[in-house]
């Protein structure tokens, strides 16, 4: 009777013991290859359909533009697809010379009638690409997209032979070659697309994405998606500089949730998590300090306001709930990840000066309160709140809606949405004030400013400015670098003077990472350039 | 022995619930559960109110303290009084269980006593129905109810601080809980119906069911003057053990963003949030975790005591 349990005792111990004993990150290195989380699932790979951060971090690692991320500075593009370009004096006609090593995964070369293809495919009207304003910098693209007119080859982006790619410039645009390293620049594979669509190339997916299907241009290539469960690219063997790729493949684990995901970087099963939360940080600055990576990153933490609802379609009174903000405390004590209290929409960039806005002054808020007619919030009605069901979302919230509680005797209301419900109900303008996050896409400034214009799909606040356009439309138009700074500044202050939205904090990025990791760099917009990854084999 | 005292002690004879509470007592397990649990609701409803703490009061600068005289657990992520937020959640947690508790009762009883009593056709009917009501995912169905009736209780409450002055704070904080209340009963009934039900069809054979019939007694006064009395030992017990089923519901709903809208405090949420801290603050999971289980725990053991001591019959040993 006894014998049975000690049987399978014995059988389940010896199975136990005949398991490798390596750590998952100790096998992963073993064979070259880096596994980092990625927080999600994506929403496709297709890069005209697409709008997230993950998922262009999948789409980095499969696709290449005319120019790269440089691996260690910021602001450098470094040879892509292009191995040289040229610009106009003016810089509103670039001209790309393309690699002739450049090729798809299949073989086929890598032409100028790809990237033309690639422009005319994201500005189709019929394409549901959420991303088509990336590529508004082309002549005639905006037309395009927004239908004013109906023939594709009217904007600006020429092939002039198969190497040879021309791009005509809706105004002098000297930043285009960090523009290009965005997803949406990127080349996407002619032949294939249209052999999956039946030659429009505006259907949209069609299963050309899928693992043996996609074909694409980048160091790697799509090896395997498990949904759920992790998607693996291996090296590209008809990359132009396959020769400098160091790592065999690169495995992206959606894990959703970040605390799981440092627990499983702790546990040995990750090379580099998507992010730390703020929980987190302290325990990992006293037990993996040499791990922690706390880095600047180009974004913006604020509060967006609707100013078409009554009472918060007074500037005094946006202004004196600005002033109520305690920035330092909330970064330092909500959320503990070095970020650094914002006065201004646009993070400091080189060159670029932010213009006094937002500061933590009770005293002020309180008598502009008194000048809007609501001496001591009387008068003001309870505000809702919307922001999303994380929980450093609700935390933050909570201490706003103290602090307004405390200086100005302003209630609020918190209402935590689900992500797609909270995003619709900003888009819809069915909220009061809502928490949001910006990250730019590219290092110049007006990644952060284009976005405030009359009807972009991003604004949301109801705010709208002719000055504020204007001042935006002069800086793109100036060729002097200095001047077009100084015009952003002056319409940042435009911006300011109105506050339809409240900046609380510029963003960092807070990960941990193995020491085995060679390579990545700390980059503002943390587009690190995996070909340049490696991982240090014992 | 004088004929008095004879008298005194054949008067004395014991009822069922005499007999009940003797047997209870005996079990010490139960006892231990009765008296943490009356322990608790004392905390939670009437200590509490001697507690000079705002828990909703934010103190940036003064997160994670430890124990003082000022803030007896310490303080919470934001700075809050770590202990009147457990007591605070703890009133969220209990009156959630109990007020769902007594609608699941009284609307089991009703609809199973019905059931059982009418019997033949309108019997199976009314019983399918339950059966097609539990096929159905309890979670996504209350997530569905809540999100119907938020906003007509969103009403009442604006109702209640506008018209009848009442303070606005409190009545969010209670107000908040009335939807989660509904969903959970509104598909916890199934069960007590099932076994009121069954209890009835049984009973109503009995003599003295049949006495009362032959008296010419209407089939309400049998049903609920005769019948259910015989079966409160079953529903009581029942009763007892959905209390922590209900609070684990509440802890669940919370846990997954559901529950109490912040910034007050439930036990699901306070374990949420304290779960983020497992490795750097600890105390933030811990404090209010032992607080529910031992909630669970006495909650438990005194609803298997009550079933001994009510059903002697049904008791294991």
């Amino acid at each position: 009777m006894r014998v049975l349990p000690v049987i399978l005792l014995s059988l389940f111990s010896a199975l136990l013991l005949s398991c490798d004993r390596r750590s998952s990150i100790a096998i992963a290195t073993e064979d070259n290859i880096l596994v980092i989380g990625n927080s999600n699932e994506p929403k496709g790979l297709d890069p005209h359909l697409v709008s997230g951060v993950l998922e262009s971090n999948l789409i980095r690692a499969l696709f290449e533009g005319l120019c790269v991320d440089n691996p260690s500075k910021d602001g450098v593009a470094d040879k892509g697809v292009a191995k040289d370009w040229k610009h106009s004096e003016d810089y509103r006609v670039w001209t790309f010379y393309l690699n002739e090593k450049a090729k798809w995964s299949d073989g086929e070369p890598v032409t100028a009638h790809d990237f033309v293809f690639s422009y005319q495919r994201m500005l189709n009207p019929k394409l549901p690409s959420k991303y088509a304003d990336m590529l508004y910098f082309i002549k005639g693209a905006e037309e395009y997209n927004k239908e004013k007119n109906p023939d594709p080859d009217s904007i600006g982006a020429k092939a002039i032979d198969d190497r040879t790619l021309e791009l005509t410039l809706r105004g002098p645009i000297p930043f285009l070659p960090e523009i290009t390293k965005h997803y949406t620049w990127y080349p996407v594979p002619r032949h294939i697309i249209l052999k999956f669509s039946e030659g429009d190339p505006a259907t949209p997916f069609t299963g050309w994405t899928k693992p043996g299907n996609i074909v694409s241009n980048g160091p790697f290539q799509l090896k395997d998606w498990k949904i759920k469960h992790y998607i693996e690219v291996e090296r590209n063997p008809h990359y132009w500089d396959a020769g400098n790729v160091q790592l065999d493949g690169i495995r992206f684990l959606p894990i959703s949730n970040s605390y799981t995901e440092t627990r499983m970087f702790l546990d040995e099963q990750l090379h580099i998590t998507y992010i730390l939360p703020p929980e987190m940080i302290p325990y990992a600055k006293e037990h993996v300090p040499a791990m922690l990576r706390q880095e600047d990153y180009i974004g913006t933490r604020y509060l967006r306001i609707n100013t078409r609802r009554q009472y918060l379609d007074n500037v005094k009174v946006r202004h004196a709930l600005a002033c109520a903000i305690d920035r330092a405390q909330i970064c330092k004590s909500v959320r503990g990840g070095n970020e650094k209290p914002a006065s201004g929409v646009v993070p400091p960039f080189a060159g670029y000066t932010v213009p006094p806005g937002a500061s933590f002054d009770p005293e002020r808020g309180r008598q502009l309160l008194a000048e809007a007619g609501y001496p001591n919030g009387e008068g003001l009605p309870e505000f809702k709140f919307l922001t999303t069901d994380r929980d450093v979302s609700r935390r933050m919230a909570e201490a706003y809606m103290a602090m307004w509680r405390e200086h100005l005797n302003i209630n609020v209301r918190i209402q935590q949405r689900e992500w797609t419900t909270y995003l619709q109900d900003q888009y819809d303008g069915a909220y009061d004030l809502a928490g949001a996050g910006w990250i730019g896409d590219f290092l110049y400034p007006t990644t952060f400013l284009d976005m405030w214009t009359k009807d972009n799909g991003n604004n949301n606040t109801g705010w709208h400015s002719e000055d504020y356009e204007a001042k935006l439309k002069e800086s793109e138009n100036s060729i002097v670098p200095e001047e077009k700074l100084q015009l952003l500044q002056d319409a940042e202050k435009i911006f300011l003077a109105d506050m339809p939205i409240i900046p609380v904090f510029w963003y960092t990025t807070n990960y941990l990472i193995r020491p085995e990791v060679e390579g990545w760099h700390p980059l503002q917009l943390n587009n690190h350039p995996y070909k340049n990854v490696s991982l240090k084999r014992n | 022995m004088s004929g008095n005292e004879i008298e005194e002690r054949l008067e004395k004879g014991t009822s069922l619930w005499k007999d009940a509470w003797l047997r209870l007592r005996k079990n010490k397990m139960a006892m231990i559960g009765l008296w943490v649990v009356i322990f608790i609701f004392l905390t939670c409803f009437v200590f509490r109110w001697f507690l000079p703490q705002d828990p909703n009061a934010v103190a940036l600068g003064n997160e994670f303290a430890p124990p003082s005289a000022q803030h007896w657990l310490g303080t919470d992520q934001l700075g809050r009084d770590m202990l009147t937020r457990i007591l605070d959640g703890g009133q969220i947690s209990l009156l959630v269980a109990i007020a769902a508790t007594c609608l699941t009762v009284s609307i089991g009883i009703i609809y199973g006593g019905i059931s059982g009593y009418v019997g033949g056709r309108v019997d199976g009917v009314m019983m399918r129905i339950v059966d097609g009501l539990l096929a159905m995912p309890f979670l996504i169905v209350v997530i569905l109810f809540r999100e119907l009736i938020e906003v007509r209780v969103d009403l009442i409450g604006k109702f209640l601080t506008s018209e009848w002055g009442w303070d606005k704070d409190f009545v969010r904080r209670f107000s908040n809980i009335i939807p989660l209340l509904l969903a959970i009963a509104a598909f916890g009934w199934l069960t007590m119906s099932r076994i009121v039900r069954t209890q009835t069809a049984a009973l109503k054979r009995g003599e003295f069911a049949e006495a009362a019939r032959s008296l010419g007694l209407s089939h309400f006064r049998i049903l609920f003057r005769h019948i259910l009395p015989n079966m409160l030992g079953p529903v009581i017990i029942y009763a007892t053990l959905t209390i922590p089923s209900f609070i684990l519901y509440e802890a669940t709903l919370s846990f997954i963003g559901l529950g109490v809208e912040p910034p007050n405090s439930s036990w699901g949420v306070l374990i949420k949030e304290g779960a983020n801290y497992l490795e750097s603050n600890v105390s933030m999971l811990i404090f209010p975790a032992v607080v529910f289980s031992i909630t669970l725990f006495a909650f438990n053991f005194l609803g298997d005591g009550l079933r001994d001591a009510l059903d002697p019959k049904a008791a294991k040993d």
